[in-house]
C-alpha cells in the first residue's frame, strides 16, 4: 500500500525531471551532430564515395585504350577474374608478402623489446634510433633499398654478401630472391612499430610478479611463455590486426623497388589492380580487383578480430 | 623433518649506491622458528627478507640456509617460498592455476597437482573461489590466494613480507591467529616482515627489531619488552610506547621532577640517565610525584592519562575504575624493576 502511495507521489516529479533530461539530451546530440558534420562530409566524400564509384564501375567495361568497348557488363569483370590465373597468384604472393612480413614484425619486434628492456643503459638511445625507419616514408624506403643496400656490386647487403663469400647476386631479379628482398624491406620498415607497441606494454607489467615465479622455480623460458607471453597476447593480437590491414594494402615500397616483377613475382594484389588499372588502362576489371582486395581485407580483418574477442 | 629451515645471516651489508640499507646485519634463526623482522618504514626489513629470498644479492656478507652458503643462488634455486606485500598474483590465471603454477614449475605429476591446489586453498578457506581471476577476488581473498600459492610447495622457508597490512583491522586480527596456526600446523620455518609491533608481538617465537639498516635487538617478543636495551626501541615496543624522560641517577636512586625514586639498577657515580617507565607500570596512589591531569582518552576497558610532570608529557595506562578527571592532581609512583635507565650519549640501556 504504502509503495504504492510512493510511486503515485513520485510520478509527476519522475515526468518532470526525466521530460528536462530528454531536452538536454536532445539539445547536446544537435551540437554533438553540428560539430561533426564537417568532418563526417569529408570522411564521407573521401572514403565513402569513391569506394562506391569503385564498386559502380567494377561492373561497367572502361577501356582506356578501347573506349569503344566501353559500357555496362554486369559480374563479367568478376567472372573473368576469377578464371585470371594472374589473380590468383597475386592473391598468393599478397598473402605470404603479408603472412611473413607481420610474423617476422612481430618475433623480430618481441625479441628486440625484451632485449631492450634487459639492458642496463642506452634504452633512450636504442629507442630514437629504432623509430627512424618508421618516420621515412615507404616510398623513400625503397629508394634507399634499391640503391644503398641492394644494387650490385655497391649495395652494402650485396657488398656483405661477396665478402662472405656467396658472391654477388641479382637481389631484385632473381625471382625467389625479389620476394625474399621486398618481404625484408617491409620488415625493416615497420617492426620498430611492433617493437615500440610491444616495450610499451612489456614496461607496463608488474615486476612483482616475475620476482613471484622466480620464487616459485619458473626457468627464463617459462617465465616467458607462462607469464610474458600471455600478458602481451592483446598488444600482440592488436600488432596483428594493424600490421595486417597495412601489409595487405602495401604498395609504395614494392612499387619503387620492383615494380611487382621480375614479371609478377612480387605483384601483391594492390599492385596488379594499378597495374590493370593505369598501365593497361583497363579501369573496369582494375577496379573489381581492387573490390577483390578490400573483401580479402575485410574477411581477415573480420577473422583477427573475432580471435582478440575470443577469450 | 623439522631439522629444515635453518638460517645464518652473517655480516650482511647492502649498499644502494652511497646510501647503505643494511648495516652488518647478522642474525640466526631455529628450524620451526616463527621469526619476525620488526622495524619502522624504511629500516631495511624487505630488503632482509628479499637477500634471504634469493630475489637481490647482497653488497657483502654471506647468507646460509641449512648449513650451506646460498649467498650467490637464485630465488628459483633457493627452495623458498614467499608472500609479498603486493600478493604478485598472477592476473592472467585463475586462483587454481596461481596455486598449483609452483607446483607446475616442480615438475609434480598432474595427477597429484589438482588434489594439492584443492588442499591448499581449502587451508585458506577459499576452495570456492577456485575458478575466480585475481581481479575479481577482495584484498582479503588475494591474500589468501597468495598464501595458498605459497604453502601448496612444502617449501623450506615460508617468507611473508607484511602479508596483512592491506587488510582491514577486523580481518588483520583474524588472518593473524589464522597464521600462527597454519605455521604451527605445517611445521615450517617462517620469517615475517612487519612494522606492526602487535603483529610482530603476538606472532613472533623470536624477533629481530630493526633501526635504520641495522638490527638494535634480538629476542623473544617478552624479552624486547621487558628489556629494550635502547632508547628507540623503547621508545618503539608497546602502545603506547613507553615514558622516557630525563632524569639524575645516583646510588641506586633517580631524581624525576624533584621526587627521589628507587630503581634496581646499581652502577657507580651520579650521572645524567634517560628514565623509561611503561604507561601500565606507573601507579596512581597516595603518595609520589604530584602531577596534573591534562588528558584523559578512553579506551573501552583502560583508560590513558597524559599527565604533566613539570614541563615534560607522562602517559599512563590505568583500568577503567575510578579513572581521575581532567584538571585533577594525581601521585604517582613505580616499583624499583619497572625503570629503564639510558645512557643520552650513546642511547644504549644502562644494567
Ligand atoms: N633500489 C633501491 N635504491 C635505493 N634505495 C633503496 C632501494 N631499495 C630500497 N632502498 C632504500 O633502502 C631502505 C630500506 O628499504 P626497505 O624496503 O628494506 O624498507 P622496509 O623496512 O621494508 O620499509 P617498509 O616498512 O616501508 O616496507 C629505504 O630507505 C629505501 O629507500
Ligand atoms: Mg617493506
Amino acid at each position: 500500500m504504502l509503495a504504492g502511495e510512493n510511486t503515485m507521489t513520485a510520478g509527476p516529479a519522475e515526468i518532470a525531471s526525466s521530460d528536462f533530461g530528454r531536452v538536454l539530451v536532445q539539445r547536446e546530440r544537435r551540437f554533438a551532430t553540428l560539430l561533426l558534420a564537417p568532418a563526417f562530409f569529408a570522411l564521407l566524400l573521401t572514403t565513402t564515395f569513391p569506394l562506391l564509384f569503385l564498386v559502380y564501375t567494377s561492373v561497367y567495361r572502361i577501356n582506356l585504350s578501347m573506349p569503344f568497348m566501353n559500357g555496362f557488363v554486369g559480374l563479367e569483370n568478376y567472372k573473368v577474374l576469377l578464371a585470371d590465373d594472374r589473380f590468383w597468384h597475386s592473391l598468393i604472393v599478397s598473402l605470404v608478402y603479408t603472412i611473413s612480413t607481420v610474423l617476422l614484425q612481430i618475433v623480430i619486434g618481441l625479441a628486440l623489446a625484451l632485449f631492450v628492456m634487459n639492458m642496463k643503459r642506452g634504452q633512450g638511445w636504442f629507442r630514437i634510433i629504432a623509430i627512424l625507419p618508421v618516420v621515412l616514408s615507404p616510398a623513400v624506403v625503397g629508394m634507399i633499398w634499391r640503391t644503398f643496400m641492394l644494387a650490385p656490386e655497391f649495395g652494402i647487403v650485396d657488398y656483405l654478401a661477396i665478402t662472405a663469400g656467396l658472391g654477388s647476386k641479382n637481389w631484385l631479379g632473381d625471382p625467389s630472391l625479389a620476394m625474399v628482398s621486398v618481404i625484408v624491406i617491409h620488415t625493416w620498415q615497420w617492426t620498430p612499430f611492433a617493437f615500440m607497441v610491444l616495450l610499451a606494454s612489456l614496461a607496463s607489467l608488474p615486476e612483482d610478479i616475475y620476482e613471484a615465479a622466480r620464487i616459485d622455480r619458473a626457468s627464463a623460458w617459462q617465465r616467458f611463455r607462462r607469464i610474458t607471453l600471455p600478458l602481451l597476447r592483446p598488444a600482440i593480437v592488436m600488432v596483428i590486426i594493424m600490421r595486417t590491414m597495412v601489409a595487405l594494402t602495401a604498395f609504395a615500397a614494392i612499387f619503387t623497388v620492383t615494380g611487382g616483377g621480375p614479371g609478377t613475382a612480387t605483384e601483391i594484389l594492390n599492385l596488379y589492380a594499378y597495374r590493370k588499372s593505369f598501365t593497361e588502362l583497363s579501369i573496369g576489371y582494375g577496379s573489381a580487383l581492387a573490390v577483390a582486395l578490400l573483401i580479402v581485407t575485410i574477411i581477415i580483418s573480420a577473422i583477427l578480430f573475432a580471435i582478440r574477442r575470443s577469450k | 623433518m623439522n631439522a629444515r629451515g635453518q638460517v645464518i645471516f652473517k655480516d650482511i651489508w647492502k649498499k644502494h649506491g652511497e646510501f647503505v640499507a643494511l648495516k652488518d646485519v647478522s642474525f640466526e634463526i631455529n628450524p620451526g622458528e616463527f621469526f619476525a623482522l620488526l622495524g619502522p618504514s624504511g629500516s631495511g626489513k624487505s630488503t632482509t627478507l628479499r637477500i634471504l629470498a634469493g630475489l637481490d644479492a647482497p653488497t657483502s656478507g654471506r647468507v646460509l640456509i641449512d648449513g650451506n652458503d646460498v649467498t650467490g643462488v637464485d630465488a628459483a634455486d633457493r627452495d623458498v617460498a614467499m608472500v609479498f606485500q603486493s600478493y604478485a598474483l598472477y592476473p592472467h590465471m585463475t586462483v587454481a592455476e596461481n596455486i598449483s603454477f609452483p607446483l607446475e614449475m616442480a615438475k609434480v605429476p598432474k595427477s597429484e597437482i589438482a588434489a594439492a591446489v584443492f588442499d591448499a586453498a581449502r587451508k585458506v578457506k577459499i576452495e570456492h573461489l577456485l575458478d575466480r581471476r585475481p581481479g575479481q577476488l577482495s584484498g582479503g581473498q588475494q591474500q589468501r590466494c597468495a598464501l595458498a600459492r605459497a604453502i601448496v610447495r612444502k617449501a623450506r622457508l615460508f617468507l611473508l613480507d607484511e602479508p596483512l597490512s592491506n587488510l582491514d583491522a577486523k580481518l588483520r586480527l583474524e588472518t593473524r591467529v589464522e597464521l600462527k596456526k597454519l605455521q604451527r600446523s605445517l611445521d615450517v620455518t617462517a620469517v615475517y616482515v612487519t612494522h606492526d609491533q602487535e603483529e610482530a608481538m603476538t606472532l613472533a617465537d623470536r624477533m629481530a627489531v630493526f633501526m635504520a639498516g641495522e638490527i638494535q635487538q634480538i629476542g623473544t617478543p617478552a624479552e624486547v619488552f621487558a628489556k629494550p636495551n635502547s632508547i628507540d626501541i623503547a621508545g618503539f615496543i608497546g602502545n603506547p610506547p613507553m615514558n622516557l624522560v630525563n632524569a639524575k641517577y645516583s646510588d641506586g636512586d633517580i631524581i624525576l621532577g624533584g621526587q627521589r625514586f628507587k630503581t634496581a639498577v646499581q652502577i657507580t657515580g651520579s650521572r645524567d640517565v634517560i628514565a623509561g617507565i611503561r604507561p601500565s607500570a606507573i601507579r596512581i596512589g597516595a603518595d609520589g610525584l604530584k602531577s596534573r591531569v591534562d588528558l584523559v582518552e578512553h579506551l573501552g576497558d583502560t583508560a590513558v592519562l597524559d599527565l604533566d610532570i613539570g614541563g615534560a608529557l607522562m602517559r599512563v595506562r590505568v583500568g577503567d575504575e575510578n579513572v581521575p578527571k581532567e584538571g585533577d592532581t594525581v601521585s604517582i609512583s613505580a616499583r624499583p624493576q619497572d625503570f629503564h635507565l639510558f645512557d643520552p650519549e650513546t642511547r644504549k640501556r644502562l644494567v
